[in-house]
């Protein structure tokens, strides 16, 4: 019986994969590296993580309806350049924050609305709206670099009772998106989208109004993750968020969530989140070349993406052949 | 027998159109608390129309439901205490039991759910059921029955007044069908009014008080069960009109062309079929009775064992071997599995035998006489196109299916196999469809027809095998040919041998 119930935990806790995948490397990179194994090294790759991690608990709630939206580094990218310039011309934080935080909401619900309304690909949906925002972003700067005041490095370099400020907000933004998506309808229904949209609409959930909010979500998100990432760097630069919505997808998939939907953890998609870091990390320690990151990350992707087609397929082959069963007994 | 007191619900002259089409007309009955009603009649007669516009899934074109005597415009489930069983479950497997029973109504706080209310709840209705179901399992790990039992306990949830079953019994064994009939007299007894679709006359006699027979989406008669035989209610669901209006047939050789021998898959369990030169045999049966997946597996679509000859020599079950041996197979899905839609008529006639056309002299470049043979196809199917350039998708149904006939007629086969061949085309070109199946079954040709529509099955085959669950279970020569006995044998709850569970 206890392997059994072993596989249940793993098939139905899909982190757990990924989590070990994650311990395991983390002892590699310790037997590698002598510096690996210190508090303060932990501390700097979970800082490291926090904003694509905090992206990726919003885009959890995408890809369990079976959505994507690539617009998340753009979103990122025009709400920190909105607080970089309102900082700029009132240095009013109350404003800049309360405005940042609301324009990223509105440009993700904006997302959820044009993929309701057109039912169009939410990958070609967002691709426009990736394009749309960052052109803005860039229209209302200049493309110039702005830097933010001092204080803010708090947010991306200081400690609260000892902990890294980013950690702390991601903590806050994890225990926000597992109470939603464990322990309200948004969450159940989010779920049951993507599972089988027929059987949805046959139980008339409100598919689109759960979909916009959704895609609002992480875009709220994604203005977190900007504030941070704007501390982080002291200022606001034209290169930031480029690329990023591939590593939050990534971490997401990593993590376990399938991307046809229905079934994922908020879980899962941090421990990826940490596990991308990590094996730059290593990528790092082992003096790789830089130019080699991309591939390796894509090659990890691959796998990932690989291994859950198999199990998959080793799952429909194990349930066709009890039904099988069924008929002949 | 209850009393009767007034109707829990009522349907008076239901009807429903699509796009000018209309499926259902005229369709009227009344619906009493502890009555099960059984909705009968073929594939396409208007059953589920029906009973998506009883549940709400659809809103009628003309016609009033009333629930507890008031007008509805439109009934939504749960509000007026309807809920429906689909045949197709609509159930999230991903999710617990408990989740998915509670969905649409889940306990809790404005923003919390409470999932020890929902479990609580969920368990009560598997409870009352009288199956054991742990209501935190997901979905997916359960079984065909067991899921079924799940979807029952969700539409409870909802159904206060009305349950509608649409073909529950489909995916279930023997013991779980008699433990479902147990819950529907549990359910009756609770007050519920029943509405149980099925194709199995046992099942009816078995769990139904009244009818209502549909027939080409009309009424065609209604009343109590006990006073109905099962022949009188068979005869009105099939009708007589067709069948009187028989082609005269050109008599078959006695040269085998096709010989299938001991075929079997998932779906379907040892067949065996001749078919001789100029013959046409039919094949049929229920939905799901394995039709379908018989046709694909001799013409190499689809996995499965055993041996197929073409003239007396075994060929391998591989498409392309198939066409080489001159069989083609034509699709019941011909706008998803068969026409290149926006593409014009001219390749979609030549898509089956595009080498043939490919120029000689400079390889690859250009199609040589494709054109030429359009034309000819065209003026030889009775396609009426403006042009052979016109895209396939400007066609009316009728048209498009003349299209596919004739991609494969250009590939001069022997032995033709036609999934539903006159599937949603009008009279007209059913009248040419038939008429052409006639013409090549009397220069030859061996044909195979699966199809759904009893009357064409006996307006224009040789011969008839019956199918039910992925087994033949009959065959009927023409003379013999009685679509009451066929249909009986076919929707027969008996499992024909298969399993005694």
């Amino acid at each position: 019986m206890q392997p059994k119930r072993l596989q249940t935990i793993v098939s139905r806790q899909k982190w757990v994969a990924i989590a070990v995948a994650t311990i395991v490397l983390a002892g590699v990179l310790s037997v590698v590296s002598p510096v690996f194994l210190t508090l303060s090294n932990f501390q700097a790759i979970l800082v490291q993580s926090s904003v694509t991690a905090i992206m990726a608990v919003g885009m959890t709630f995408i890809i369990l309806t079976a959505g994507i939206d690539i617009s998340v580094g753009a979103i990122l990218f025009v709400t920190s350049a909105l607080f970089a310039q309102l900082m700029l011309v009132t240095g009013n934080y109350a404003l800049a924050f309360s405005v940042t935080l609301i324009s990223a909401t509105v440009l993700g619900l904006l997302n959820g609305l044009l993929v309701v309304r057109f039912a169009v690909s939410p990958l070609i949906t967002t691709l426009a709206t990736y394009s749309i925002y960052r052109g803005a972003a860039i229209h209302l700067t200049g493309a110039q670099n702005i830097p933010v005041p001092r204080e803010m490095g708090f947010l991306g370099n200081g400690r609260l009772w000892g902990i890294p400020v980013p950690i702390l907000v991601l903590i806050v933004i994890v225990i926000i998106g597992v109470y939603i998506l464990n322990h309200t309808r948004l969450g159940v229904y989010a779920r049951a989208i993507g599972n089988s949209d027929r059987s949805a609409r046959e139980t008339s959930l409100p598919v689109a109004r759960i979909t916009v909010l959704v895609y609002a979500l992480s875009g709220f998100m994604a203005g977190v993750a900007g504030l941070i990432l704007l501390a982080r760097v002291g200022g606001l630069q034209s290169g930031i968020g480029i690329g990023i919505e591939f590593t939050v997808i990534a971490a997401v998939i990593l993590g376990g969530t399938k991307l046809t939907g229905g079934s994922g953890t908020i879980v899962g998609s941090v421990i990826g989140a940490v596990f991308l870091v990590l094996i730059d990390n290593g990528l790092n320690l082992l003096n790789a070349s830089p130019y080699i990151y991309d591939m390796v990350r894509g090659a990890v992707l691959m796998a990932a993406v690989a291994i859950d087609r198999y199990s998959a397929f080793r799952q429909s082959v194990v349930l066709e052949a009890r039904r099988e069963a069924r008929i002949v007994d | 027998m209850s009393v009767h007191s007034n109707p829990v619900v009522s349907v008076r002259g239901l009807s429903k159109s699509f796009v000018g089409k209309t499926v259902v007309s005229g369709v009227t009955f009344d619906l009493f608390a502890g009555e099960a009603l059984a909705l009968v009649g073929e594939n396409g007669a208007g059953k589920s129309t029906t009973k998506n516009m009883l549940c709400g899934l659809l809103t009628p074109t003309t016609g009033t439901i009333l629930v507890n005597g008031q007008t509805v415009p439109k009934v939504i489930g749960a509000e007026h205490g309807i809920s429906a069983v689909h045949q197709e479950l609509s159930l999230f497997g991903s999710l617990s039991v408990a989740e998915n029973i509670c969905i649409s109504d889940l306990p809790g706080a404005k923003m919390r759910v409470d999932w020890a209310a929902a479990e609580r709840i969920a368990q009560e209705q598997i409870a009352f059921l009288g199956i054991e179901i742990d209501a935190r399992a997901l979905v997916e790990t359960l079984g065909a029955g067991k899921q079924q039992i799940v979807e029952i306990a969700k539409a409870l949830l909802h159904a206060s007044k009305v349950l509608i079953l649409d073909e529950p019994t489909t995916s279930l064994t023997a013991v779980e069908r008699e433990k479902l009939f147990v819950i529907i007299d549990k359910l009756k007894a609770r007050g519920l009014a029943i509405v149980f679709i099925s194709h199995f006359m046992e099942e009816i006699y078995r769990v139904c008080d009244s009818f209502v027979a549909l027939r080409d989406g009309c009424q065609v008669g209604q009343g109590r069960l006990a006073e109905v035989s099962q022949r009188s209610l068979e005869e009105m669901m099939v009708g007589r009109t067709l069948e009187d209006a028989r082609v005269n047939l050109a008599a078959p050789s006695q040269t085998p062309a096709l010989e299938v021998r001991g075929l079997s898959s998932s779906d379907f369990k040892d067949i065996n079929l001749t078919v001789h030169r100029g013959e046409i045999l039919g094949i049929a049966g229920l939905m799901g009775a394995g039709r379908t997946e018989i046709a694909e597996a001799i013409f190499g679509l689809r996995a499965a064992v055993g041996e197929v000859r073409i003239d007396g020599k075994a060929v391998p079950r591989d498409v392309s071997a198939m066409m080489a041996s001159g069989l083609c197979y034509v699709t019941e899905d011909r706008r998803k599995n068969g026409l290149f839609l926006n593409r014009p008529v001219r390749e979609n006639l030549s898509a089956a035998h595009i080498a043939g056309f490919v120029q000689r002299k400079l390889r690859g470049f250009g199609f040589r006489g494709e054109k030429a043979r359009a034309h000819d196809l065209v003026s030889d199917m009775n396609i009426s196109v403006p042009h052979i350039e016109n895209n396939v998708s400007d066609l009316s149904g009728g048209n498009q299916q003349k299209v596919m006939l004739g991609r494969w007629l250009a590939t001069n086969p022997e032995i033709l196999i036609f999934d539903e061949p006159t599937k949603g085309v009008d009279i007209g070109a059913k009248f040419d469809i038939h008429e052409k199946i006639a013409a090549l079954a009397a220069t030859g040709k061996a044909i195979i027809i699966v199809s759904s529509d009893l009357p064409e099955l006996l307006h224009i085959t040789h011969r008839m095998l019956v199918m039910r669950k992925g087994r033949i279970v009959g065959e009927f020569l023409r003379s013999d040919f009685d679509s009451v006995k066929i249909i009986s044998l076919a929707a027969s709850s008996n499992e024909g041998g298969q399993d005694a569970a």
